[in-house]
């Protein structure tokens, strides 16, 4: 659906984004992290040809941004970093401008769209009194309109209130589970892209330090915790097996290794161990050890 | 489509409160310039001018007569001001605000953008002058009735009187060139308001620009380089109140302005369609 290959970027001198490349599968929930300057708006930036690449190239169902951007962004949606909108008119007339940019749109669309996002109500009201929530839900709608396949959106949850966020992330979800879109998004919120995305990208200064599932990376599989009664004898007994120390009483175990052979060597040497479990990290913590500062 | 887009894009134009700062400033200033004309010291200065030419003042001292005067005193000081500050907003405002980012998140190339932007900002243009021509044409109507046209543009060397009729057709015409002559001013800032700057910036200096030219023009010691100044090209449009209309020399003018107008735009252009935009 989209492709992005070897994108690189320098503002002055600095490197904002170093040979990024990553793909993203029709009918994902890609999340995009990083720290602020990590590259995420650059990379959205150069995808929506707001930005120009200093190399490499962003190909959306086969067109090239830069050289084809009205095919490639004929069915891309997008919420660009902060919203923003012409206060002086109604969320409807925002609405109908920003389409008349892409294309026709039936008021039956319109109407939908503006359903599914909730704002039915107020959608006649000048946007200079939309609440934070109201403006992001008619950012969605707008990036919803007239009928894209694929959406993009840079921190869609960011100043929401926490009901707010709960609803953008269900609303995500029904987006690619209903309406079978492409959603690659950005986000601070780690645990809302945790329980959101299929895959992940994480950039840091510049660079793509991962990309995949991480529930699969290494770090994931072999973490191990282990409760015992000695735990300096425990790591003089494993660390001659490879296994290295990792955060918080959890070591990680060489592929190599079989957990079996661990504990009988622990329990031959006379440890007394009480617990030999897997660790399931949580996203927060694979993406700390991954782009930690 | 371009014409759905054109359309919103003269909706955010006109929908907003301080597009009509400009129509309501020059309805007062016309107001105050006819009160003006009204005091007895300068009625009776026009008066004596008119009838030293050997015609009866009561017949040229009309409301044509006043429209013209009003339209001459008014429209380069706050035309300039009000183009100047709607042809500055124009790019640089949106990209202030943001809103620049959400129309290049849509399928539509930079190039179309910019066109729809540019014919907003030149047809708004045209409407203030006309609104500007035409009620003062109302005022002076209204105040002294119909009657002939009375001519005196020292700075352009014109002295003529003309009949109500033929004197309304050259006002008509006059006003015509007038409004093609000004859309320079929405080039020049439309040309600030594509470089990286601030909305306030673009509008300052466009004005810097006019004002230093209509300065340094008018500076005796200039003289021999007149027409190499933009306003002197601008002022093109009162020749046409001369008896015999210097029809080549106002073509000539005319071309210069469409010269510097083509340029800017193809300059804006350029730089619109390289610049990297993020907030």
């Amino acid at each position: 659906m989209i492709r992005i290959e070897k994108i690189t970027k320098r503002f002055g001198g600095r490197l904002a984004a170093d040979a990024i490349s990553f793909e993203v599968a029709g009918g994902e929930i890609f999340g995009l992290l990083g720290h602020n300057g990590a590259g995420k708006s650059t990379t959205f930036g150069i995808a929506l040809g707001h930005l120009h690449a200093d190399s490499g190239r962003v190909l959306i169902g086969g067109h090239d941004v830069a050289s084809a951007r009205s095919e490639a962004l004929g069915r891309v949606g997008a919420i660009y970093e902060a919203a923003a909108f012409y206060d002086y008119l109604s969320g409807w007339k925002n609405l109908e401008f920003f389409v008349s940019l892409s294309g026709p749109v039936s008021r039956r669309r319109l109407d939908e769209v503006i359903e599914l996002v909730g704002l039915e109500e107020r959608i006649g009201d000048p946007v200079r009194v939309y609440s934070h929530g109201m403006r992001q839900r008619l950012a969605l709608a707008q990036a919803l309109l007239p009928d894209p396949r694929l959406i993009l959106l840079d921190e869609p949850t960011e100043g929401l209130d926490p009901a707010g966020i709960h609803e953008m992330r269900e609303l995500i979800r029904r987006l690619r589970d209903e309406h079978g879109l492409t959603v690659v998004l950005s986000s601070h919120l780690l645990h809302e892209v945790e329980q959101l995305c299929d895959r992940v990208a994480i950039l840091h200064q510049g660079k793509l330090v991962f990309c995949g599932r991480w529930q699969d990376a290494d770090e994931c599989a072999s973490r191990w915790r282990i409760v015992c009664n000695d735990p300096s004898k425990c790591a003089d007994i494993l660390r001659p097996l490879g296994v290295e120390d990792a955060q918080e009483g959890c070591v990680r175990l060489p592929a190599s290794l079989d957990p079996a052979d661990a504990i009988g060597a622990l329990v031959s040497a006379g440890v007394r161990l009480s617990a030999f479990e897997r660790v399931r990290p949580t996203l927060e913590d694979f993406y700390m050890e991954r782009a930690g500062r | 489509m371009i014409w759905k887009q054109l359309q919103g894009e003269l909706l955010k134009l006109f929908a907003r409160k301080r597009t009509y700062i400009g129509f309501v400033a020059f309805l007062a200033v016309e107001v105050l310039i006819l009160l003006l004309l009204n005091l007895p010291a300068v009625r009776k200065a026009i008066t004596r001018v008119i009838e030293q030419a050997g015609y009866p003042a009561s017949e040229y001292l009309s409301g044509l007569t006043l429209a013209f005067l009003i339209l001459l005193w008014s429209v380069f000081l706050l035309g300039s001001l009000y183009l100047a500050l709607v042809a500055g907003d124009v790019v640089s405002k949106e990209v202030e605000d943001g809103t620049l980012r959400m129309m290049l998140c849509r399928p539509v190339t930079r190039g179309r953008i910019l066109l729809i932007k540019l014919v907003a900002v030149l047809l708004y243009s045209l409407v203030l002058t006309w609104f500007i021509a035409l009620t003062a044409l109302a005022a002076g109507l209204l105040h002294s009735g119909a009657g002939g046209l009375f001519i005196f543009a020292p700075m352009e060397r014109i002295f003529a009187l003309y009949g109500f009729v033929p004197g309304l057709v050259r006002y008509l015409q006059a006003t015509a060139l007038l409004s093609i002559a000004l859309l320079t001013i929405p080039c020049i800032g439309f040309f600030m308001s594509c470089l990286n700057m601030k909305p306030a910036a673009a509008t300052t200096i466009t004005l810097s620009v006019l004002f230093l030219d209509t300065i340094l023009k008018n500076i005796p010691y200039f003289e021999s380089l007149r027409p190499w100044f933009v306003t002197a090209r601008m002022t093109a449009w009162v020749r046409v109140m001369e008896y015999n209309v210097p029809w080549e020399a106002i073509a000539e003018d005319f071309v210069w302005l469409f010269a510097i107008n083509a340029t800017l735009i193809i300059l804006a252009w350029q730089v619109f369609l390289r610049r990297d935009f993020k907030s």
